[in-house]
């Protein structure tokens, strides 16, 4: 009797992270504006940045240093766009929890039978999956950028897209919890995305041909120690993994990197949504 | 031989206290309706009745006291106690994104009802709150009336015991008032639902089983409207005086009185002050004077020493000081 009052419970509240998922889904896929940035974000950087740069990217001699990277500059970045409309749209859905807190319908959800953490978990759900459909709108432009993709290929990087999603959603919820307002959270939001976007070796290679030391001839120390304590960079790197066969660093660090931000950055959502 | 025929208790709240920093938002307070009653809370500003709601609807936690819903703890079992209860809070919650059926809708799959039963209540509220027509509306495009009247709709889809309703009508015109009081009246008549509503304008608590007079935090008086009128009403003069100076005089005379939002003074008949002798020496000097028999806004007046009306804040309804 218990174990099936427990196993009607359990259902009951998935069903309610499934009205929760779907209702963040079903607004964002309304939002038009956000929309039109989830297209033009990535044709910006694959068109304008990707075309333009592409000359100047192979063959570059720095003294003694010299870059190998197999791959033209469109191709090396394409992956990294990719994470880009997955950083944004992830942090940006944080959103929806403040919209939902200044207009009162966090109330609406708080006084339901749903379990809080159960209420978190559709929020960041809901958020992952709409991360995912606009990492979806940059790999619909792979064959424009010149990568070849197997059904395999994009199998395996709808996974890390999603895993990446959910702790960035969780990243973004922990910080609308502790921001008030929606303008303070665009500022603050776009103070985060973007060096965390420029410091991820996004759009410049660290070469895995080069030594520590040699690398510290080409970039300053400085630099190079923020693009490896950035944890983007491995995210990266493993996108480019699947996307490219490009790796810089260890395939499998890359994958560990992305799991263990996912796991400790959904805790932090749990413990900070205590206090919504 | 009789067993005890008090009717079960839809809520008991017993020495409840809250505190948000140096405010005793909620000092001690003690509470019990029996099913199918319907209890108005009413106090001014700051009261303490939206932090009261909260608690009862398990969103707040007391600091200390003990609180039951529908016989289950309420502290303890937040979960299971909301099943039974719907909230309509005062400030709106509405998804103003989503159309009229879509909130209804979500609101059904998180309180865990099928897809079947979703689809029968959602017709049934909207036919009750008279909304049918609109439930492909977006719900922004709703008029204020229109979706205090969809959250009310919306709180009962899950077949709640317990209704509770924090200032429903507020800033709400007198025909969107009416039409939500008789709604509620329905539910009471037919369905037994409990009924907790908070209300600044006294005139709607005239029909309630009890009316509890809450101010800073405790609770002043309780008991049935026509009680509550005959311990603590009084009998009012109100006077308009002519001109600053008479006002300045009455006000001199009788410390008591109290000004109201359009401008009379309010003075209270008792042993020490009689119509007879104010009328004698200062009839000339006045505008208008009348006697108010004991209301239930007398009785707020006496216990608080405040005017009610001009406590609400808003659009209050102007119309009824005329
Ligand atoms: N979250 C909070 N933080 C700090 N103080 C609070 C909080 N909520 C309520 N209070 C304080 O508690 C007291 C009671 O507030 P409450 O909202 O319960 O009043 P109310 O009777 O509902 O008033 P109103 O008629 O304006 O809705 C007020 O003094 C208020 O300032
Ligand atoms: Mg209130």
């Amino acid at each position: 009797m218990a174990m099936k009052e427990t196993t009607s419970a359990i259902f009951g509240q998935m069903y309610g992270v499934y009205a929760i998922w779907l209702r963040e889904v079903t607004r964002a896929l309304r939002d038009t504006g956000q929309l039109i940035g989830g297209v033009s974000r990535p044709l910006l950087w694959v068109v304008i940045l990707g075309i333009g740069l592409n000359p100047y990217f192979r063959g570059e001699v720095y003294g003694e240093v010299r870059f190998v990277v197999p791959y033209t500059y469109l191709q090396f970045i394409f992956p990294a766009v990719v994470v880009l409309n997955i950083l944004y749209t992830s942090i940006q859905s944080a959103v929806s929890l403040i919209w939902d807190r200044e207009f009162g319908f966090l109330r609406e959800v708080l006084v339901s039978p749903m379990a809080r953490n159960m209420v978190l978990l559709g929020k960041i759900l809901g958020g992952a999956t709409t991360a995912v459909v606009h990492g979806c709108m940059v790999l619909a432009l792979a064959r424009f950028a010149g990568v070849a993709l197997t059904w395999v290929d994009v199998f395996q990087a709808l996974m890390l897209m999603f895993v990446l999603a959910f702790g960035l959603t969780s990243f973004g919820i922990v910080l609308a919890v502790h921001v008030r307002g929606f303008e303070s959270f665009g500022v603050f939001s776009n103070a985060v995305i973007l060096p965390l976007y420029f410091t991820a070796s996004s759009i410049f290679p660290l070469d895995p041909a080069l030594t520590r030391a040699q690398m510290l001839v080409a970039y300053p120390e400085w630099l190079v120690l923020i693009v490896e304590l950035n944890p983007l960079t491995y995210a990266i790197d493993a996108m480019r993994g699947i996307l490219i066969d490009f790796n810089q660093f260890d395939p499998v660090l890359g994958l560990q990197v992305v799991g263990i931000m996912m796991v400790s950055l959904f805790a932090l959502a749990l413990l900070a949504f205590r206090k919504v | 031989m009789s067993v005890s025929v008090s009717p079960a208790l839809a809520i008991n709240v017993r020495n409840v206290s809250k505190r948000f920093g140096r405010v005793l938002a909620l000092d001690d307070v003690n509470l019990s309706v029996p099913e199918g009653n319907v209890l108005a809370l009413v106090g001014p500003n700051g009261a303490g009745k939206s932090t009261l709601i909260d608690i009862l609807c398990t969103i707040g936690k007391p600091d200390s006291g003990h609180v039951e819903v529908s016989g289950i703890d309420a502290v303890r079992h937040p979960l299971k106690a909301r099943q039974k209860l719907g909230v309509v809070f005062q400030e709106p919650t509405l998804d103003t994104r989503l159309t009229v059926r879509e909130n209804l809708t979500f609101h059904g799959m998180v309180y865990q009802m099928c897809r079947s039963e979703r689809r029968a209540r959602a017709d049934a509220v909207l036919e009750l709150v008279e909304l049918a027509d609109w439930g492909n509306a977006v719900t922004r495009t709703l008029s204020s009336g229109m979706r205090r009247r969809l959250e009310i709709a919306r709180a009962l889809m899950h077949e709640p015991r317990i209704l509770f309703l924090d200032e429903p009508t507020i800033g709400l015109d007198a025909q969107s008032r009416a039409k939500i009081w008789s709604y509620l009246e329905t539910l009471r008549d037919t369905q037994g639902l409990t009924l907790i509503v908070t209300t600044h304008y006294i005139d709607e608590v005239e029909g309630s089983d009890a009316v509890y007079i809450i101010d800073h935090g405790k609770i002043l008086a309780c008991g049935a409207p026509d009680a509550l009128k005959a311990d603590y009403g009084r009998t009012l003069l109100k006077v308009s005086p002519r001109g600053e100076m008479v006002r300045a005089t009455l006000v001199k005379r009788y410390p008591d009185a109290v000004e109201t939002a359009d401008g009379q003074l309010l003075i209270a008949i008792d042993q020490t002050v009689s119509a007879d002798a104010l009328l004698a020496e200062l009839g000339t000097q006045l505008r208008g004077i009348s006697v108010e028999q004991p209301s239930l806004e007398s009785v707020f007046l006496s216990l608080t020493g405040r005017d009610l009306r001009d406590a609400p804040t808003g659009t209050s309804n102007g119309t009824r000081n005329a």
